[in-house]
């Protein structure tokens, strides 16, 4: 059974210990100034430092490889997409029939590039470190109805499961001779049938037993819901909170006041 | 005045699958009382009610599917008409079969918090009941693992300590063991046995297996056709052996013997454990004699050609440790190989290399003498043909007729071929009559029976059958294995992946044991059955049948029974050898001897005498 939809891993450090709220905040602080900081250096200095956030925190090396070998594909084919399709700006380094290829150019592609792995990793710096539990509570916390994060984690919970009848299925199919995934488009398409049918069966049969353990485990008892695990903002929470808040607000004034990092 | 559940006329019908369709009825008046701190089991063969009726008890039923409900359950003082079943959880904790619905969190300390956290408790108290409750299925050590990473006795356990939690007045647990291996079942068994002992709590357990049954429960109620027909002591109800086969339910193995003796010979036996039965059946003056040693082995197909071979096969996934290891096997055309083991010891992934789902790591696997390398699943499909665990994973098609003929279909056969053999296929397994019936609303055993049908409609020499009776009662076991046998007479070589040891021991001529990815033993069932150590190192155990007779080989018996059949047809045997080597003995006369010459014959056996 592979557990490969959740990105969370264990370690006993700082950041692990971060209220989610914080770190989806951090989120939103990092989501805010990229998005409003274009220069390059603002970016490559924001992923190095994420970076170092976490190497504090504990995230194993190899974690930091999968994510890159996953963000490197798109971020060489901004590299070399963005130049070609922004053929404005002075200094022209390359021209054949209609593609210019211009310093201005280049230097936007790599802007971009950079802007979107540091969002990338600024996302990854909450998956890695909350455990899926936590992230739900923590949006809860801010006031996504209980039933929704309920839903949200029911989901996130039975994906390897689906997954997993999924593979059954079509082995099982396979098994009676069945060839899936060969010809053309359509075909294609149409050899999937015999797999999804049963796979929504079974699904549908899993929600409706589902349904039946949740009530029997007092859901909807009437009484107010408790949590064994309530979120509450430590030391450095509080620490951290107001500082990305006045970092926000002296990034802000920098970049609009002054037009600095355009 | 103490019954804390009340149970009064229940009439209970489904609403209708389809729009204007007709609802279903599934209780039909049901009546049950439940003392305080009792135990009862409730039995019954599939699909007659049992899972509805637990589900009435804590108003699962009516309240969340519909239908129509008359009559009164009470649990507690609370009616079920006026409290939903989030309110009713406090006093019923509900234990569904399936572990997989009702694990729903991501740690098994969070699966355990739900159901209080649904209370409102308070954290502190919270924390103590749920290092009480793991504590006492003892999962005290896993409390950060996934339930998912959990073994299936594991999950049971845990879902039986998230009700516990919430300290229910009643227990209700359906089938708790159905479908772990032994490990699985022992360690469920003796937390519902701790449950018992030492909590005096107030259980019901639906289960199918006599043996759990006898041991546990302080009273049975028999469940047939939406209503109970029969209840009483487990030593009562579980003697009316011919009753509860007629309902289609098993009886202990040594129970069944106690019948047959007192059947055939007259005898008023009352045994169910392989001490009574050892004391009563030792009892009987049989002098020590020297047993010709006959030939007991099955007579094997004459022509000796090898259906599957298996050289040197390694497999693992990904970078995992090896799932299988070192393993050969040579398995005959015609041959009958069992393979046994506990789950996690690579019998799955063992068969998955006979149609190709998986390819060996290293070594090869033949199958009719051809390498299955270079051959596609398809190609291979119709040689082997295979079983899955459970039916749902194939069944999709709108009509049984077009179930059977979609293997043909992608096997490339003509529309007349399909026609003929789907046909035939149907009629072989009396299904007939339901060919445009949609599989999907069929019960469970027919839906098995529908998907046999369909691989057997292929023709593949080789038939793979993982887990086929798990699910299954009694009488569905029977009609299954009676079909494999006659397959298998046909002379369709049989690989049956199981853990029932029974079955094992009546139906295959040969057994592989896998522990942790190896081969711990491979030879005649007979001979296998005999080295209790080999079986014990893979934690299994051979039937009690088995057992009994090696205890009494010092008596003069044979000692290697497989079957209950077997046992008395030796038992017997030895009667009469001492009667002749004495010769006399009035009180023994020529009469009872010729009735039990007469009845050697096992006419009216049912078609196989197990008892799972």
């Amino acid at each position: 059974m592979s557990f490969a939809f959740d990105l969370y891993i264990d370690r006993p450090s700082w950041l692990h210990r971060l209220d989610p709220r914080t770190k989806l905040a951090f989120v939103a602080f990092s989501s805010v100034l990229l998005l409003s900081f274009s220069h390059p250096f603002v970016s490559a200095a924001f992923l190095l430092g994420i970076h170092g956030i976490l190497w504090s925190g504990k995230v194993p090396a190899s974690r930091l490889r999968w994510a890159w070998q996953r963000m490197w594909p798109i971020t060489i084919l901004i590299l070399l997409l963005w130049p070609i399709f922004y053929p404005q700006g002075e200094e022209v380094l390359w021209q054949v029939w209609r593609i210019r290829i211009t310093t201005q150019g280049l230097c936007q592609g790599l802007s971009m590039a950079l802007r979107v792995d540091a969002l990338a990793f600024a996302f990854l710096v909450l998956l890695f470190s909350t455990d899926q539990a936590r992230l739900v509570r923590g949006l809860v916390k801010l006031g996504l109805p209980y039933e929704w994060g309920l839903t949200l984690a029911i989901a996130m919970r039975y994906l390897p499961t689906l997954y997993g009848i999924y593979i059954t299925v079509s082995e099982a199919q396979q098994a009676r001779g069945w060839v899936i995934g060969e010809g053309n488009f359509v075909r294609r398409i149409k050899s999937y049938l015999p797999i999804l049918v049963a796979v929504i069966v079974m699904a549908l049969r899993l929600a409706d037993n589902l349904s039946m353990a949740l009530s029997a485990r007092g859901f909807q008892s009437g009484a107010r819901r408790t949590y064994l695990k309530d979120l509450e903002l430590s030391l450095a929470d509080k620490v951290c909170l107001p500082l990305f808040a006045a970092s926000l607000i002296l990034f802000l004034i920098f970049r609009l006041r002054h037009g600095l990092g355009a | 005045m103490d019954d804390v559940v009340i149970v009064e006329n229940v009439h209970y019908a489904y609403p209708p699958l389809t729009p204007g369709g007709e609802p279903i009825p599934v209780l039909k008046g049901v009546n049950l009382r439940v003392r305080r701190g009792e135990f009862l089991a409730l039995m019954g063969p599939t699909g007659v009610g049992k899972t509805t009726l637990c589900l009435t008890l804590n108003g699962i039923l009516p309240h969340l599917m519909g239908g129509t409900f008359q009559g009164k359950v009470v649990v507690a003082g609370m009616d079920t008409r006026e409290h939903g079943p989030g309110e009713m959880s406090r006093q019923v904790g509900l234990v569904f079969q399936d572990p997989e619905s009702q694990l729903f969190n991501m740690t098994v300390e969070g699966e355990v918090a739900f159901g209080l956290e649904s209370l409102g408790l308070s954290p502190s108290e919270m924390e103590e009941r749920i290092a009480w409750a793991l504590e006492v299925v003892r999962l005290s050590g896993l409390r950060q693992r996934h339930p998912l990473q959990l073994s299936g006795g594991q999950k049971k356990r845990l879902a039986i300590a998230t009700v516990l939690a919430m300290r229910p007045q009643v227990l209700v647990l359906d089938e708790p063991v159905t479908g772990l291996d032994p490990v699985g079942r022992h360690e469920v068994l003796s937390v519902v046995e701790e449950l018992k002992r030492e909590r005096e709590a107030t259980v019901i357990m639906v289960e199918q297996d006599a043996e759990a049954v006898l041991t546990w429960a302080d009273r049975v109620v028999i469940m047939e056709e939406g209503r109970l027909v029969l209840e009483g002591s487990p030593r009562q109800v579980l003697s009316q052996v011919e009753s509860l086969h007629d309902w289609g339910l098993a009886v202990p193995q040594l129970g069944e013997l106690a019948h047959l003796f007192n059947r055939r010979q007259g005898t008023s036996f009352h045994f169910f454990t392989e001490d009574e039965a050892y004391s009563a059946l030792a009892d009987e003056p049989i002098s020590n004699i020297q047993y010709p040693v006959p030939d007991t082995q099955h007579p094997t197909s004459s022509e000796h050609s090898t259906a599957v071979q298996v050289e040197d096969l390694c497999y693992r996934y990904d970078d995992g440790p090896w799932a299988v290891a070192d393993i050969n096997l040579s398995v005959e055309a015609g041959e009958f190989l069992a393979i046994i083991g506990q789950n996690g010891s690579g019998k799955t992934t063992l068969v998955k290399h006979l149609n190709g789902l998986l390819r060996p790591t290293r070594g090869r696997v033949l199958v009719l003498g051809q390498d299955t390398a270079g051959q596609s699943v398809g190609q291979l499909a119709r040689k082997v043909g295979y079983l899955f665990q459970n039916p749902d994973h194939q069944i999709f098609a709108p009509t049984i007729w077009e179930e059977v003929a979609f293997g043909l279909r992608n096997l490339g056969f003509s529309e007349g071929e399909v026609a003929t053999h789907a046909t035939e296929a149907l009629a072989l397994f009396g299904l007939g009559d339901h060919a445009d019936t949609p599989p999907a609303v069929l019960g469970y055993g027919l839906r098995r029976k529908v998907t046999l049908a369909a691989v057997w409609a292929m023709r593949p020499q080789v038939l793979v059958l993982d887990e086929p009776t798990a699910g299954l009662d009694w009488r569905g076991t029977c009609t299954l294995m009676e079909e494999v046998t006659s397959l298998n007479s046909q002379g369709h070589t049989i690989i049956l992946v199981t853990h029932d040891m029974k079955l094992v021991a009546e139906f295959a001529r040969q057994v592989l044991v896998l522990d942790e990815g190896r081969a711990l033993a491979y030879g005649p069932t007979r001979q296998l059955f005999q080295q209790e150590a080999i079986l014990r190192q893979a934690f299994l155990a051979p039937p009690p049948i088995t057992v009994l007779a090696r205890r009494m080989r010092p008596y003069g018996l044979r000692g290697d029974s497989l079957t209950v059949e077997e046992f008395y047809q030796d038992y017997t045997a030895l009667q009469q050898l001492d009667k002749e080597q004495r010769g006399r003995s009035p009180e023994q006369s020529e009469g009872t001897g010729a009735e039990e010459q007469g009845n050697r014959v096992p006419a009216t056996l049912c078609p196989c005498d197990l008892a799972p």
